[in-house]
């Protein structure tokens, strides 16, 4: 299963712009979140080809995930 | 604030608040211990002094009867972290009702004024009447208590609100101020006037950076009243940092709440400034005049792009572990850190930036400076002057003004510069009197008369329900962007529920940044070792509510009716499918939405006014 990971602002810094991943068995969101090495509590927004979701959603085949930091207003 | 005695439960009548009435007018004086008649008393901030404008019944904010009200919360000057706000409360000049009534409205800041008043031993202030002559109060502390004098202000006449501030430092040494600019003193044609507050790296290092209550128009107030500045000087009076007090700001300042100001390097999201790119992911970050192109534009601002020309630095708020700021100077030819020119926040950055359709990080610091300097709320400015630009490019033939247009910084930068001198009324008295004065409202980005924070109120109808300030009193404004609900069932829940919390922090004296992920049972626990007052998790937040809701019982009483409940009619008539957002607000929504909250907020919101 192939699943393309976007990362948002401040992430992309800490972390990457954008990477495929590849798991040869059922994932969940959070088995990403895990394998990128981001902790769980520093995840703001969630989508899986545009939509928002959760960490416990199932991924498929060619999926785009998107991951966003926290943010607030001022 | 006094303890009568140790209290083993909360009892709000066995706590005193010292308050200091100033009679501009005669220039009497009068202290008096004023007993708490509810939590909300205790807690202090808005929720103190909208009981005391809800006794009174005014029809014009520009009247002598209309007080202005400086008061602190709780934790202010305190060692709790972020403990530094200072609240200014009056019927405001700028937000009103259709009915043409003032609103009441209150504005909060940081800086160091709010604690250096605490330890006068004054815990508010209420300013009646008006001076003849422009005057500054002066506030200190002795062996006797608190002393409080009046004095000549002339020679603070014209200068902008830094000027004011480092003038009154030469002075008064161990001192912090709040002043005005020059559009408080032109209050008459200026009613988006900022009260400015000094900070501790403003007053050593001669920069201009001021901290500023800028909502609602509180410096117009002020100079109304001719009331140039407060001198609030005392010595420090925190004690030590108890290890109970330690570990609540370490929750505080590790909090989800609070991480996402940190800087990047800190592990953090870098700011408020970081909304740009998140919000950009879903092509919602305001452009010219609240409508997003759905392209890359925006991008020229995102942190990235401004630091290739110009220096960022993050700084903090006076002992506050959350560095929020991120400061902008220019960079000298050898690449070293230049001048200092303005701080870049989210809302003054996107209101004077893109949604002006400028895109160049130096125009964009060099008017926030200027609207900070002289004196003007940045978001009430920024957004009236989109309308402005909007306006010009729908009629090319009728322009307004200088007939300035999307993108021209140097017509941007006179209006701005005119209005804050009260050139032009009818910017400076804002957005809703100036889009009913030309007969265009659909596009004038306004809810119940005050314009509205960087947030796009195609994503946010909580924005009707807000008391105070679109994003400051209401936190939903990013609801959408976050969890991608449109529900009327989740949007009732956030708005009855989470949303009108955020109004906590406009009470206790802490800052929003605290965020709610500084537990309740932390800001409890916080309480009681800095008063010793017990209260519960669910005491607090009864408070909370019940503050929330009176304010929203005062716009009702000053005339508020079911057609300023709304947003601006562009929203339902003209979606932007740029925004890649689910399309929901309709007015059909807007209306069940007002059908189901009213049914629980109208109950509750009996008894809460004075009678009559």
């Amino acid at each position: 299963m192939q699943v393309t990971v976007t990362l948002i602002g401040s992430f992309r810094l800490k972390w990457f712009k954008e990477m495929v991943l590849y798991y040869d068995h059922d994932a969940e969101l959070i088995d990403i979140v895990n394998d990128v090495g981001m902790p769980v509590e520093e995840v703001g927004i969630i989508l899986i080809n545009g939509r928002h979701s959760s960490l416990q959603n199932r991924l498929r085949d060619g999926d785009i995930v998107t991951l966003m930091p926290l943010i607030g207003g001022g | 604030m006094i303890i009568i005695k140790k209290v083993t439960k909360n009892d709000p009548s066995t706590v005193l608040y010292r308050r200091c009435t100033i009679d501009l007018a005669s220039k009497a004086v009068n202290f008096e211990d004023v007993p708490c008649r509810n939590l909300e008393d205790v807690m202090g901030g808005f929720g103190r002094s909208f009981q005391i404008l809800a006794e009174r019944k005014i029809e014009n904010a520009y009247c002598p009867e209309n007080p202005l009200i400086v008061n602190t919360g709780l934790l202010t000057g305190s060692n709790i972290m972020t403990g530094l706000r200072a609240y200014f409360s009056a019927y405001s000049p700028l937000k009103h009702s259709s009915k043409g009534l003032p609103a009441a409205m209150w504005s909060a800041g940081s800086g160091n004024f709010g604690s250096k008043l605490k330890w006068t031993g004054i815990d508010e202030i209420i300013f009646e009447n008006r001076s003849a002559t422009p005057v500054y109060a002066f506030i200190s502390v002795d062996e006797a208590g608190p002393r409080v004098s009046l004095r000549p202000a002339g020679q603070l006449a014209g200068l902008n609100s830094h000027e004011k501030i480092m003038a009154l430092e030469k002075v008064y040494k161990d001192a912090h101020f709040a002043a005005i600019g020059q559009a408080g003193e032109n209050y008459e044609n200026v009613s988006m006037g900022v009260v400015a507050l000094s900070t501790d790296n403003q007053l050593k290092s001669g920069e201009d950076k001021c901290r500023f209550a800028g909502r609602g128009g509180m410096g117009s107030i002020m100079g109304y009243k001719n009331l140039f500045a407060i001198v609030a000087q005392s010595t420090n009076r925190l004690g030590p940092i108890s290890p109970e007090v330690r570990d609540v700001n370490k929750v505080i300042v590790r909090s989800g709440g609070s991480a996402r100001f940190q800087p990047v390097s800190q592990g953090g999201g870098g700011g408020t400034w970081a909304n740009y790119e998140v919000l950009q992911a879903f092509y919602a970050v305001p452009e010219n005049n609240f409508r997003p192109k759905g392209n890359d534009g925006v991008e020229k601002l995102f942190r990235e792009s401004v630091e290739k020309k110009l220096e960022v630095r993050t700084e903090a708020c006076f002992r506050c572990g959350i560095r929020c700021h991120n400061n902008i100077f220019r960079r000298n030819p050898d690449g070293s850190r230049g001048e200092f020119i303005a701080k870049f926040d989210f809302e003054p950055l996107n209101l004077f930036g893109t949604n002006l359709g400028i895109h160049d990080g130096a125009q964009v610091a060099e008017l926030i400076k200027l609207c900070d300097n002289l004196g003007m709320d940045a978001i009430s400015l920024g957004t009236t002057i989109a309308y402005v630009l909007d306006y010009n490019e729908r009629h090319p033939d009728k322009v307004l003004f200088n007939g300035a247009k999307f993108g021209q910084f140097a017509q941007i930068r006179e209006l701005l510069k005119r209005t804050g001198k009260g050139e032009l009324p009818d910017i400076g008295k804002g957005l809703k009197r100036l889009a009913e004065k030309i007969g265009e409202t659909a596009f004038a980005m306004q809810v119940k008369g005050l314009e509205l924070p960087a947030y796009l109120p195609d994503t946010n109808p909580g924005y009707i329900w807000a008391i105070a300030g679109g994003h400051m009193s209401m936190g939903t404004h990013m609801l959408l962007a976050k969890e991608g609900k449109t529900s009327l069932d989740d949007w009732v829940a956030a708005i009855t529920g989470a949303g009108l919390l955020q109004v906590g922090h406009d009470m206790i004296g802490l800052c929003k940044f605290v965020g709610f992920g500084a537990s309740h049972e932390a800001i409890v626990s916080a309480i009681l070792e800095t008063t010793g007052l017990e209260v519960t998790s669910q005491e607090l937040m009864q408070a909370v509510r019940r503050a929330y809701l009176r304010g929203l019982a005062l716009e009702l009483q000053q005339g508020y009716t079911d057609e300023d409940f709304t947003l601006p009619s562009q929203v339902f008539d003209s979606p932007n499918e740029n925004v890649t957002l689910p399309h929901f607000v309709t007015r059909d929504y807007v209306e069940q939405l007002k059908n189901r909250i009213w049914e629980i907020f109208a109950p509750e919101m009996d008894g809460l006014l004075p009678e009559g």
